[in-house]
């Protein structure tokens, strides 16, 4: 499986990079995010009934640049591949292949933007315990790679598909209880890794439910953007 | 407007009609993120910088009333920008080719984009008036309209030039570094230096000066917000008028 997925996999990830701008965007928005935003989150957040330290803030940053842009990524990935993906699998890679390797070029992305906000978030303002803080970041990419696959799956516009990717991350950003102290949601995706990765940047660590949570969610919404995936790949008759 | 412009024009509003979740999500959109950013924030005092010299003391709460829906009528226009000039690079180079002329074609086009405009701004100006009282109606209607119609603009362009992705995180960088971050008084009280250099920082201007003052101040703002307009509207004419134009 993993050998036949693993070129395809290379090529869809070349496919999304093929234009210049979209790598020079992927890295630059990231330590955009976290340097420039960062610098007035910390003042902002109180603005907003939160409670989050300027350090958290900037953590937070790294969370949600990374999980917007794989969010996106994933439901193009979706959306604009389905009919070269049918072609993909009926020519004898098979839907479980194409989706591995859709989902593989998605993670390695996904990694990527993570990696460049994580070491941004570093160099700007320290982290407390930088593994914790990386899973976190990791897993707010994981989570939106599931939501924007998901969005893929039945929004075959790319208008839509991207307007809904925005109402998701507006929800989850907002109702985070870091961002405002009314908590209009009791659970949002990104809830557990928010709460992590602003304990990761103070130097705290967080009790085990958090990890728990966490990764039931990040890896729940893998499983998901898998079925994603492989739903948008198999031949229809 | 010749029967052949008519005839586009019908087609390409039809194609938007068959999409209600598109219709649904430029409403719901602007109307969500500028009444729960309003809802969520203190009323901490703030002062900041109108145009003029003129200073005012209000609070972030108000200044996201003010400032929430230009911010969200960028986004949301400027990817309807990227996308429905994507669908015309795919659909009109078929109809120029069947004997449409480029220029028939890129009204259609354009028209659309100016409808899904109207639309957002007036979802945005009606959710604004819900959770804040402006000072001044008209300085505030005129920036949310020409922040649309720049940022609009700047979609199709980006649109015509980039592929999806890149383009919608074009969208993404341009619109949060300029209108959400540059041209914000909430991150400072009045913009930095080259902030001019912005798109929306003519109408941004014009926006806080008609949120929190009573008399106009923002003329010289709103005539280089005008530039920007004239500017990209012919780009985005040329552009697509040759996109479709080209036959490859």
């Amino acid at each position: 499986m993993l050998s036949a997925a693993l070129p395809t996999m290379t090529a869809f990830v070349r496919e999304h990079l093929r234009a210049p701008l979209t790598l020079v965007l992927l890295i630059w928005i990231p330590g955009f995010f976290v340097l420039i935003f960062a610098s007035v989150l910390g003042d902002f957040a109180k603005a907003l009934g939160g409670t989050l330290a300027a350090q958290s803030a900037t953590a937070i940053s790294a969370g949600w640049a990374a999980a917007f842009l794989s969010g996106t990524l994933s439901f193009f990935q979706v959306s604009s591949s389905r009919g070269a993906d049918r072609r993909l699998a009926d020519a004898g890679l098979g839907p479980g292949r194409v989706a591995f390797a859709r989902i593989g070029a998605s993670s390695a992305i996904g990694i990527a933007v993570s990696a460049v906000a994580f070491v941004t978030l570093w160099l700007r303002s320290g982290i407390g315990h930088p593994l914790h803080a990386g899973v976190a970041i990791l897993s707010f990419a994981a989570i939106y790679i599931g939501l924007g696959a998901l969005i893929g799956a039945f929004v075959r516009g790319a208008l839509e598909g991207s307007l809904l990717v925005i109402l998701v991350f507006a929800l989850d950003a907002f109702s985070g209880p870091q961002m405002t102290s009314s908590g209009a949601f009791a659970w949002t995706p990104t809830r557990d890794a928010a709460d992590l990765l602003i304990a990761a940047a103070g130097g705290q660590g967080s009790p085990g439910a958090d990890w728990l949570g966490m990764a039931a969610v990040a890896l729940g919404a893998l499983a998901v953007a898998l079925g994603a995936f492989w739903l948008s790949a198999r031949t229809r008759s | 407007m010749s029967a052949r412009a008519l005839t586009a024009t019908a087609m390409a509003f039809r194609d938007q009609r068959r999409r209600p979740l598109a219709l649904i999500l430029l409403v719901v959109v602007p109307a969500y993120v500028i009444t729960r950013s309003i809802a969520a924030t203190l009323g901490t005092p703030r002062r900041i910088g109108l145009p003029d010299g003129v200073w005012v003391t209000t609070t972030m709460r108000d200044l996201h009333g003010a400032g929430m829906g230009g911010l969200a009528i960028a986004f949301v226009v400027g990817l309807v920008g990227v996308f429905v000039m994507q669908s015309a690079l795919e659909g009109d180079r078929r109809l120029v080719l069947a004997g449409f002329r480029p220029g028939e074609t890129v009204l259609a086009r354009l028209l659309v984009l100016l409808a899904a405009t109207a639309l957002v701004v007036g979802v945005s100006a009606l959710v604004t008036a819900l959770n804040f009282t402006p000072a001044s109606w008209p300085p505030l209607i005129a920036a949310m309209i020409l922040i649309g119609l720049i940022y609009g603009a700047i979609g199709a362009l980006a649109g015509a030039a980039l592929d999806k992705l890149a383009a919608t995180y074009l969208i993404l960088f341009v619109v949060k570094s300029d209108v959400g971050i540059v041209q914000s008084p909430m991150f400072s009280a009045t913009p930095g230096r080259l902030a001019f250099l912005l798109p929306s920082y003519g109408p941004s201007r014009a926006m806080y000066d008609g949120a929190f003052s009573q008399s106009f101040h923002a003329g010289s703002e709103l005539l280089i917000g005008l530039g920007w307009l004239a500017v990209l509207g012919v780009a985005v004419y040329l552009v697509l008028r040759r996109a479709v134009g080209s036959r490859t």
